[in-house]
């Protein structure tokens, strides 16, 4: 049967109702990322004009308080501190993760829906309930004001979607390939470790890219756990800019430079972000 | 009730022409199939009438009125779908009541068209079911009554019956001529099934690639097919079709085949006799092949063939018998059941001379149209 | 009889093994989040000596003025901006659904609030409404050229209970609608498109269609928007945070009694009822939804003949 296009009997007045609000929705959208980077590149007469109107592009824009960010030496102990911390936290996220995200993927376990949902249950807390207990427990084993214990707590945060995600990246690989290595004597580690593992490095390679941005711009657990220490992160320099009047071309710099790199590897991640999401909804 | 008349229409997707300048004209209360294989362009040009697609080219009037710039919800044409498309949050009841709901039809006046409708089509005592609750059968006859209830000038069925099993769909067919009987309603039906459009239709409209290849009854369709397309789409089994020229051999007229020359009858003889030499297509339908024994007569214009035969397919009361002939040509014909034939035999069959189809074989078209 | 039984749980031992790590993981943070949850809520210090169990930390929390005020604000805070997702959502997602040009770039494009950080959408809030000056300020007063002057005074955004928790819900709404938009665009797209040329023929505009087809078979999708997001703005932290530090959310509240205050016990309570006005919100929703499918059925076969 001849399927017809997908073409719609184009009404004019309908056409430009939908127009404009597409063009609404997207100026909504782009709007705060515009003013986001203005304010990056303003020089301090565009932002302290003393009641005349702020203009909408800076008179001289410049990139100095970028440089000035840059010769900071904090500012870049705090950006190692959040790379080691997110590589940390992708590391022991995916050793445990994938492993487990193998056993649900691939074997026919009864009750699997209840044992996942099970897996997930901590993290229906929610996360501003669940950091006062994990706070008063690390300060305990004194884990409060270490790598150790931010790396463990967002770890706790990331484990779900490694999980979720790496179940979907060993589902798409078909079992038949196993079925022939069982045959031809693989062991179940040497068919793991061969075959599987490099089938699934693209979706295991999302989902570890989705932990270090889950990690790199985590506020909540850092903030508690970290908050009085030396140990600082992207994030929490960034709150505590906040509490000095801080000239807000500052602030909005350091945003860019916390923002830049989860929006391109977003942007990246698109389909499997939209896997995450519906697990996410649960978040 | 209203006639409906395509003139010209063409329509393009991109830069792809689907439907070409077409005509095509539905007398008031006339039952037509729109017939073609699939992508012919008959279920756009449905659609076109119905008002889901634009026409690009080409008017449409309806009951006189020209139809091109009237959204399809103010068309006083109603559609049944393929999938019959029951929404399935409604129940039956509210389903069929959905069109006469937005006319904002009374109450009372509502209750009374939705019976009408159900018991016509057999669905009484199901109006507080759901579309899910109920068989394909069912829902198709859903379908039917939300489109009828609303009395519609037209009726337009896309392939209704295409997803029903063989047994419902003879008895659907069957309904669906008793009901044109009683309504009496212009109906246009798609369909790529034959058998459909020649049981049912007052007339068919062939399709091909976009193009009207014959508009007939279906007997003319059948006997006297316009072009090789329609020859060959209509019937079951399918025509066989071979190259050859028409001559003169032994004071006889005739077709030269690669499996053999073939005597025309009287008025093909006459009516050939200026384009002797000719390059011509041939058509022979099965059904006008026989086995050549005692049980037929022979008549002078049949053409006796020789032929080994490969496969014997039983249709029931019949059987397809596939068989080579001389220069390894291919031909089928029919025989009675009680015939028992094994391949690798030697048979004789007769070609009916009155029976055969000559084309053009640059347009392709009956040279031996009226 | 025993034997098989444990040769089956051997087996299956050997098959998960891979799975306990991650397991113990989880299950070890969810027991230690329970146990400090519960127990802090119910122990105290007096004088230095630990107490368990106890009430005090309930009663001094319910007796607060402050804890009070944190969940009539929360309360709002969820009332009003689930609401708002889902029509945001719901907006967002019918443009891209009448789209066929384009529709991945804009789909993507449309996803980008997600892509930011909370936090930065916070602190960008947080110029943008500065006071006296910034930019929201300039435009209201008109400064603009050819826009109205709508104030004449600054407004203390950040200074005023109910404007401080407007951005505060502004900016979760714009930073969230994204996936009230997937879902709704997921539900949307699961509806059959020859439902609308059947609707058309039958006579149904374009508000016909709305309501009779879109809306109705959308239901499930807006009431999973509902569900989740309202359990989302329950949970709200880093928005009022930044935006709305001197008026509490349950959320803020929290950080306030364990960073400000040190009384973690306090905190934990106010933690756990937040749970419990999850777990309560989640349950009358599920509850409100079944009587409403009941009702949707029974609506339907009402005053019919047979």
């Amino acid at each position: 049967m001849d399927k017809p296009h997908k073409g719609l009997p184009v009404d004019s007045l309908k056409y430009y109702v939908w127009l404009s609000a597409l063009l609404i929705a997207v100026f909504m959208v782009i709007s705060p990322l515009y003013l986001l980077i203005k304010y990056a590149v303003s020089d301090s007469s565009s932002i302290n004009t003393g009641g005349s109107p702020i203009p909408l592009w800076p008179y001289h824009p410049t990139v100095r308080t970028f440089l000035y960010l840059f010769s900071d030496r904090q500012f870049y102990s705090v950006i190692i501190n959040s790379i080691c911390i997110a590589l940390g936290t992708v590391f022991l996220s995916m050793i445990l993760g994938v492993p487990a995200a193998y056993v649900l993927a691939r074997y026919r376990l009864p009750g699997r829906k209840l044992i996942v949902l099970g897996l997930i249950s901590v993290r229906l807390f929610p996360d501003i309930s669940s950091i006062i207990p994990i706070a008063e427990f690390f300060i305990r084993l004194n884990l409060h004001n270490t790598y150790a214990g931010v790396i463990l707590a967002h770890t706790l945060l990331a484990l779900p979607y490694v999980i979720f995600i790496g179940m979907s990246a060993f589902e798409t690989i078909p079992g038949d390939l196993e079925q022939q290595a069982t045959v031809m004597g693989a062991n179940r580690f040497q068919i793991f470790y061969s075959i599987l593992l490099p089938l699934a490095i693209p979706g295991l390679a999302a989902a570890a890219l989705y932990t270090f941005l889950l990690s790199w711009d985590e506020f909540i657990f850092s903030y508690f756990l970290l908050g009085l220490g030396k140990i600082s992160t992207l994030t929490l320099y960034l709150k505590q800019k906040l509490t000095y009047s801080p000239p807000q071309n500052l602030l909005a710099t350091i945003s860019v430079c916390l923002s830049l790199p989860v929006i391109m590897f977003s942007l990246l991640l698109q389909k499997y972000m939209t896997a995450g999401i519906t697990s996410g909804s649960v978040k | 009730m209203a006639d409906v008349v395509v003139k010209g229409i063409s329509k393009y997707f991109g830069e792809h022409r689907v439907i070409s300048d077409l005509d095509l004209d539905v007398k008031s209360g006339e039952f037509v199939t729109l017939l073609g294989p699939s992508g012919c362009g008959k279920t756009t040009l449905l659609r076109m009438i119905a008002g889901l697609e634009k026409i690009d080219k080409g008017d449409l009037f309806v009951g006189g009125k020209r139809y091109n710039d009237v959204p399809a919800q103010h068309r006083s044409v109603a559609m049944v779908f393929q999938s019959y498309a029951l929404f399935p949050h409604m129940s039956v009841y509210d389903n069929v009541g959905f069109g006469l709901k937005i006319k904002k039809v009374g109450r009372e006046q509502i209750k009374q068209k939705i019976a009408w409708a159900l018991s016509m089509l057999n669905l009484d005592g199901l109006g507080d079911r759901f579309p899910k609750e109920i068989s394909g059968g069912q829902r198709q006859r859903v379908a039917l009554a939300r489109a009828l209830v609303l009395d519609p000038d037209v009726l337009l069925l896309d392939e209704p019956l295409s997803n029903l099993d063989t047994t419902l769909r003879d008895k659907a067919m069957e309904e669906l001529k008793r009901i044109h009987g009683q309504v009496g309603k212009t109906i246009i039906y798609v369909s790529h099934n034959q058998v459909e459009a020649m049981t049912m239709s007052d007339r068919i409209a062939l399709l091909n690639a976009g193009c009207l290849e014959q508009y007939d009854t279906p007997r003319m369709v059948y006997d006297e097919p316009r072009t090789l397309f329609s020859a060959s789409f209509i019937g079951s089994p399918v025509m066989n079709v071979f190259n050859g020229q028409i001559e003169h051999e032994d004071d006889m007229m005739g077709v030269s085949t690669p499996i053999g020359f073939f005597i025309f009858d009287k008025e093909t003889a006459l009516r050939t006799q200026s384009i002797a030499g000719s390059e011509v297509i041939i058509g022979v339908r099965p059904q006008n092949i026989a086995r050549a024994d005692h049980y037929a007569a022979r008549r002078y214009s049949d053409t006796m063939v020789m032929v080994t035969v490969e496969l014997v397919q039983s249709l029931g009361d019949r059987s397809l018998v596939v068989g080579r002939g001389e220069n390894e040509t291919i031909i089928r014909f029919l025989v009675t059941r009680e015939d028992d034939i094994r391949p690798g035999q030697q048979l004789p069959v007769f070609i009916d001379g009155r029976k055969i189809h000559l084309f053009d074989p640059l347009r392709q078209t009956n040279m031996l149209s009226k | 009889m025993a034997c098989a039984w444990t040769q089956k749980i051997v087996t299956r031992i050997r098959e998960m093994w891979p799975l306990f790590p991650a397991a113990a993981y989880l299950l070890a943070f969810l027991i230690i989040v329970l146990a400090y949850l519960l127990g802090l809520s119910f122990s105290s210090t007096i004088e230095g000596r630990p107490l368990f169990p106890t009430l005090r930390p309930i009663h001094a929390v319910v007796a607060s003025h402050g804890f009070k005020e944190a969940l009539v604000n929360t309360f709002y805070f969820v009332i009003i901006g689930t609401p708002l997702e889902l029509i945001a959502g719901l907006f967002l997602a019918l443009i891209l659904y009448r789209s066929f040009f384009l529709r991945n770039f804009i789909r993507s494009l449309f996803c980008i609030p997600l892509a930011v950080p909370a936090l930065v959408t916070a602190i960008l809030l947080f110029i943008l409404f500065d006071f006296p000056g910034g930019h929201i300020n300039h435009i209201l007063m008109g400064k603009y050229g050819h826009l109205p002057a709508l104030i004449h005074t600054p407004l203390n955004w950040r200074g005023t209970k109910v404007l401080a928790l407007g951005i505060s819900l502004l900016g979760k709404v714009w930073r969230d609608t994204p996936i009230s938009m997937l879902i709704l665009l997921a539900g949307l797209n699961a509806i059959d498109p020859e439902l609308f040329d059947a609707a058309k023929t039958l006579g149904a505009g374009f508000r016909a269609r709305l309501w009779h087809i879109i809306l109705p078979l959308l239901i499930p999708s807006c009431a999973t928007v509902i569900l989740l997001r309202s359990i989302e703005m329950w949970k709200e932290f880093i928005f009022p945070f930044v935006l709305a530090g001197k008026y509490s959310l349950l959320g803020t509240l929290i950080e306030s009694l364990y960073n400000d205050w040190g009384s973690s016990n306090e905190a934990a309570v106010v933690a756990l009822v937040l749970v419990v006005c999850i777990v309560i919100t989640t349950f009358t929703f599920l509850i409100i939804m079944e009587i409403i499918r009941k009702w949707l059925w029974k609506g339907m076969s009402r005053g019919q003949t047979a």
